[in-house]
């Protein structure tokens, strides 16, 4: 797969903080990336820099083969933003604010698309003003902008985070209908969010892009497979830790927890072999990496590293 | 030039659907109608406050009363008034983030600070253009002698071309201050420095605040308005330097 965007040697600090340290990395055409990172990681920055809002250091940024430049505006044609509080002129409506961005970017058949990206969003309200919105609906507004100008590259800066639970499903739906049309840079904290939607992660942690691969890659290199066995109380769980003394085993109250390589069918015939005769857990399950461990063994093992 | 129309049209729709506008022209009419009305009542209110203790005799008062108490308001309350309103034209959209989304869509920044000053200087004459012309007609009511329109508009002149520095001054304020108070004080400071340059008699007529202080004089015909040439040429340079200033400011600024 082409890449779409691509980061060499990136650096960028504020005073003696170094915000991003040779960061190089690439997001393919058409992929919904997941930018994850603790607070602080430098996601904002990486994207302001995409937009041309910041100045980098040293490196450079490609998008669609166009070089992005501090206060150039060449590759903002084919870029969308949607940040994570989206501001608006609050005496307009929608429509009015849709039109004024219509006109600045000369879009053609403005009524008709401005119709269409109300709808896909779903905000009907034509006469009200933006200042009697509420979070979710400027949310959506904000997506509207974001896609309006049909861009190659819609980046959103931690989108879901001032929304709802509905709100948040709603938008990550809304996002994932995107896939293949538009190349999404999805940055968040909520690493379920990624999961969900997301077919390639980048983890960023202390200015570095520690892992950019397909999620799946990475649940295969780092993600540790467990079974997970109910018991009916503590003392039964304690007893089946001692049945189970040769596995890579640890209790939780009444479960228990068992890390596993290779095939699942294979290790969980071995332990309910071994289990067979002496203790009998109420349930079963397979406990499929997350990207929060994935996460904080990567971040970890970087913070390790930084050490040594 | 396109997105500059447009840019243009957006600051004109906010200026009156925030009500600035319509503050600004409602101050600016209120000073107009007060102008001739207290320079008709002052005597009257001053024998009324004397109580005829003094038996004094007080000048009958002119039209050049009324134009008196239209320049003191307006160059006073009305450029006090000018600068709160307008103060946070730039700060306020930096501060909301307001501007994050169309820079992002390729609005290249300087469109930015010229809509701003082409919709503050299009507020500022128009506002004061109809004040002038409201005291104008009151005054040829209240005050019969004949004062002509020639020596009206060279007293208005260096007025409206104040205007053109000082709403270049309060834009570059507000974008280099954090907040509101950066466009209040921003002017403010260049205007206390101003008066001190006008210490210097020598300077007078090269200070643009000399197009603020000799507009009767001019309207009454005791200066000609070509000895203000040389402040209006400041102001009109100043301006652009200003301009020039702003919109490196917001090249530099964090949107």
């Amino acid at each position: 797969m082409t890449a779409l965007l691509t980061l060499t040697h990136v650096q960028k600090s504020f005073g003696t903080h170094h915000v991003l340290q040779d960061l190089s990395f690439s997001i393919p055409t058409g992929s919904i990336f997941g930018f994850v990172g603790e607070n602080g990681a430098g996601k904002t920055t990486t994207m302001r820099l995409l937009l041309g809002l910041e100045k980098s250091e040293h490196g450079s940024i490609l998008l669609a083969g166009q070089e992005v430049t501090f206060g150039g505006n060449r590759t903002n044609s084919i870029t969308g933003y949607l940040p994570d509080v989206p501001a608006f002129y609050d005496y307009m409506t929608a429509t009015e604010y849709l039109t004024l961005c219509a006109r600045l970017t000369r879009i053609a058949n403005r009524e008709q698309r401005i119709a269409e990206m109300l709808n896909l969003v779903g905000l009907k309200t034509k006469k009200q003003r933006i200042h009697g919105f509420s979070r979710g609906m400027k949310q959506r507004l904000g997506i509207a902008q974001a896609l309006l100008n049909e861009p190659q590259l819609l980046i959103c800066d931690e989108p879901t985070s001032a929304l709802d639970p509905l709100g948040r499903n709603e938008f990550l739906e809304l996002l994932a209908t995107l896939r293949g049309k538009v190349t999404v840079l999805f940055s968040t904290h909520i690493l379920s969010d990624v999961e969900r939607i997301c077919d390639y992660v980048g983890i960023l942690h202390a200015g570095r892009m520690q892992k950019c691969a397909p999620l799946s890659d990475l649940r295969n290199q780092y993600g540790r497979s467990r079974i997970m066995l109910t018991f009916p109380d503590t003392p039964t769980a304690k007893r089946c830790m001692q049945v189970l003394a040769h596995f890579p085993a640890y209790a939780v109250k009444n479960t228990v927890m068992i890390d596993y390589q290779g095939s699942y069918t294979n290790a969980a015939h071995q332990v309910l072999q071994t289990l067979t005769a002496s203790v009998t857990p109420i349930a079963l399950q397979h406990k499929c990496p997350t990207l929060e461990q994935i996460f904080l063994e990567v971040t970890g093992n970087a913070h390790s590293d930084n050490h040594v | 030039m396109r997105i500059l129309t447009i840019m243009f049209e957006k600051e004109l729709v906010e200026t009156w659907r925030t009500y600035r506008f319509l503050t600004l022209i409602t101050f600016f009419l209120i000073l107009a109608l007060m102008s001739p009305l207290v320079a008709k009542l002052t005597p009257t209110i001053i024998k009324l406050s004397l109580n005829d203790t003094l038996n004094l005799q007080l000048p009958q008062p002119t039209a050049f009363d009324s134009w008196k108490q239209f320049y003191k308001g307006i160059t006073q309350l009305g450029i006090l008034v000018t600068a709160i309103l307008f103060a946070g034209t730039m700060s306020q959209e930096l501060s909301k983030n307001t501007l994050v989304n169309l820079v992002t869509k390729g609005l290249p920044r300087w469109t930015i600070v010229l809509s701003k000053y082409f919709s503050l200087l299009l507020q500022w004459t128009v506002a004061l253009s109809l004040s002038l012309f409201v005291t104008w007609g009151y005054t040829a009511y209240y005050f019969p002698a004949k004062i002509t329109p020639t020596a009206v508009l060279a007293g208005f002149l260096p007025l409206l071309l104040f205007g053109i520095f000082l709403l270049a001054l309060i834009l570059f304020g507000s974008t280099l201050g954090q907040n509101n108070y950066g466009g209040l004080l921003i002017p403010l400071f260049i205007t206390v420095i101003l008066y001190l340059i006008n210490l210097v008699k020598q300077l007078h007529n090269y200070n643009p605040l000399s197009l603020i202080g000799d507009n009767l004089a001019i309207l009454q015909g005791t200066k000609p308005l070509s000895q203000l040439l040389p402040g209006m040429l400041v102001a009109i340079a100043a301006s652009l330097f200003l301009l020039g200033g702003t919109v490196v400011l917001l090249n530099h600024r964090k949107i």
